[in-house]
């Protein structure tokens, strides 16, 4: 749920980037971070262990406009992404707004797509959320390897109800953008239906 | 190009580079006929064996690689974009294209596809530039994947381009080997297709219900975990013998988690947990003997 500050009369939206262990979540949140005019950002806060990262930073995407009188703030966060971290994952999605679930591209990383996503479900139904209710988008990672799945074959696996999609190349910038905006505009739309 | 109006028999002259290779509508300025203009299918140049065409985005690489391959005697053409590069494959036929895979208006892929699909351009040979840093946790062959001959990593141009165009050629020259009709699968060559993920999985996971399958799946991603964050204690450990001892915490861990997520009545139809850790210990032992 979007959070109201009737002080500073800013409405904070969170958007989590979900996916397996290093499939490119905190790529992602760096481009963005690294493209987005200082004004515009908050600090990049990056909690990092020796073996899992949780990275976290707000900014204030002046282009959205306000709704109401209310400036609209967007927090992503990223998720550790290993197996083992689900209280974690869970912890994070609460309060969740929007999702973004970066796919690994690789064969070998399908099976990690397949278990991530289910344990997004589950962790989400845990709050009482459906997915399909949510905004929600998928980014197929990391388009530029060799050792693929055909996109046709990710969306048959991961994406039967067809959300919006997108190819990326997290490392290059390529997809990160156009995924933050097609989530972006889906929990914009919810805010104005809601509020 | 020269083009003659079928209709009012005036000659127009329409410059080349405004005629898509699709096709472009052009209207008569005599008697406003709307013409679809092709351009005229080009003849099927031999391969030229010394040329290498370039394909990438970046400049600094484009240099690089040129520096290599003429040092080697080749003579080079380059291309910063996919649709450059399919032209300049069409035009020139060289015997091989470098093409990154992340090439700007067409993905490099794509282009090699198109190259290998194209019967003027078949048999050029295609290597795909890739920002693969960990060759170790790839196990699918660049054949197979879009028809290139083979890929090298970026940062590994220098050290290996040389080598890998030298086996293309041997390759090439030696003849072709006949395919052995397929054979049934083995038990040992259907537990490795099960591990290898979604592609090779169907045989041996049809029979079996979904609930396993999750079971095996959580236990697999577990162990690609394990392996993805601590790839060389992992190789170590393997070589040892060692893998549980090594890595018993993470496994203690897995197990919780197995527990936590698959229920009792599963977890009693066998001990999916060990023998998925069995193979992955087989497997990576296979892949370190290769």
């Amino acid at each position: 749920m979007s959070f109201i500050n009737y002080s500073t009369r800013e409405i904070n939206c969170k958007i989590v980037y979900y996916g397996p262990g290093l499939c490119g979540k905190t790529t992602n949140l760096q481009f963005i971070y690294k493209k987005t005019n200082p004004e515009q950002k908050g600090k990049l806060i990056s909690l990092a262990t020796e073996s899992e990262r949780t990275l976290f930073f707000d900014f204030l995407p002046l282009a959205l406009g306000d709704i109401k009188g209310f400036k609209v703030r967007f927090h992503l966060y990223t998720v550790p992404g290993q197996v083992f971290y689900a209280a974690s994952r869970k912890l994070i999605l609460k309060g969740v707004d929007g999702v973004v679930f970066v796919a690994d591209s690789q064969i070998e990383r399908m099976d990690a797509n397949i278990e991530s996503l289910e344990d997004l479900r589950i962790n989400l139904a845990e709050y009482g959320y459906e997915l399909d209710r949510l905004p929600f988008v998928i980014q197929y990672n990391k388009r530029d390897l060799p050792n693929i799945v055909p996109v046709s074959e990710m969306q048959k696996i991961l994406n039967p109800d067809n959300v919006p999609f997108y190819e990326a190349i997290a490392s290059q910038g390529i997809g990160v953008f156009e995924t933050l905006k097609d989530v972006g505009k889906q929990v914009l739309k919810e805010l104005k239906k809601n509020y | 190009m020269i083009v003659i109006c079928p209709k009012c028999r005036v000659k127009l002259k329409i410059a080349d580079e405004k005629v898509s290779p699709e096709g472009t509508r052009f209207k008569c300025p005599k008697c406003t006929t709307i013409l679809m203009v092709k351009r005229p299918a080009s003849k099927i140049r031999e391969r030229q064996d010394n040329l290498v065409l370039v394909a990438h985005g970046d400049n600094s690489v484009i240099e690089k690689v040129s520096r290599i391959l003429e040092q080697e005697g080749y003579q080079v053409i380059t291309a910063t974009n996919g649709i450059d590069a399919m032209v300049k494959s069409l035009r020139e036929h060289p015997f091989l294209a470098l093409i990154d895979v992340a090439l700007p208006k067409i993905y490099g892929f794509e282009v090699c596809k198109r190259i290998k699909e194209r019967k003027e351009t078949s048999d050029v040979k295609v290597i795909l530039i890739t920002s693969v840093y960990d060759r170790s946790r790839y196990r699918r062959p660049p054949s197979s994947i879009y028809g290139a001959d083979d890929y090298i990593d970026e940062p590994e141009l220098e050290e290996r381009l040389s080598e890998k165009i030298r086996q293309l050629l041997t390759k090439e020259e030696a003849p072709p080997e006949k395919e052995a009709p397929p054979s049934p699968p083995t038990e040992e060559t259907r537990e490795k297709e099960s591990v290898q993920g979604p592609v090779g999985e169907k045989v041996v996971e049809e029979a079996e219900d979904a609930d396993i399958k999750r079971a095996r799946r959580l236990v697999r991603t577990i162990l690609s975990d394990i392996a993805l964050y601590n790839p060389k204690q992992v190789e170590e450990a393997i070589e040892r013998g060692t893998f549980r001892e090594t890595f018993q915490t993470q496994l203690k861990e897995g197990m919780k988690l197995y527990q936590l997520r698959i229920p009792q009545e599963v977890r009693q139809k066998g001990d999916f947990f060990n023998e998925e850790i069995e193979r992955f210990i087989e497997e990576k032992k296979r892949n370190l003997m290769k």
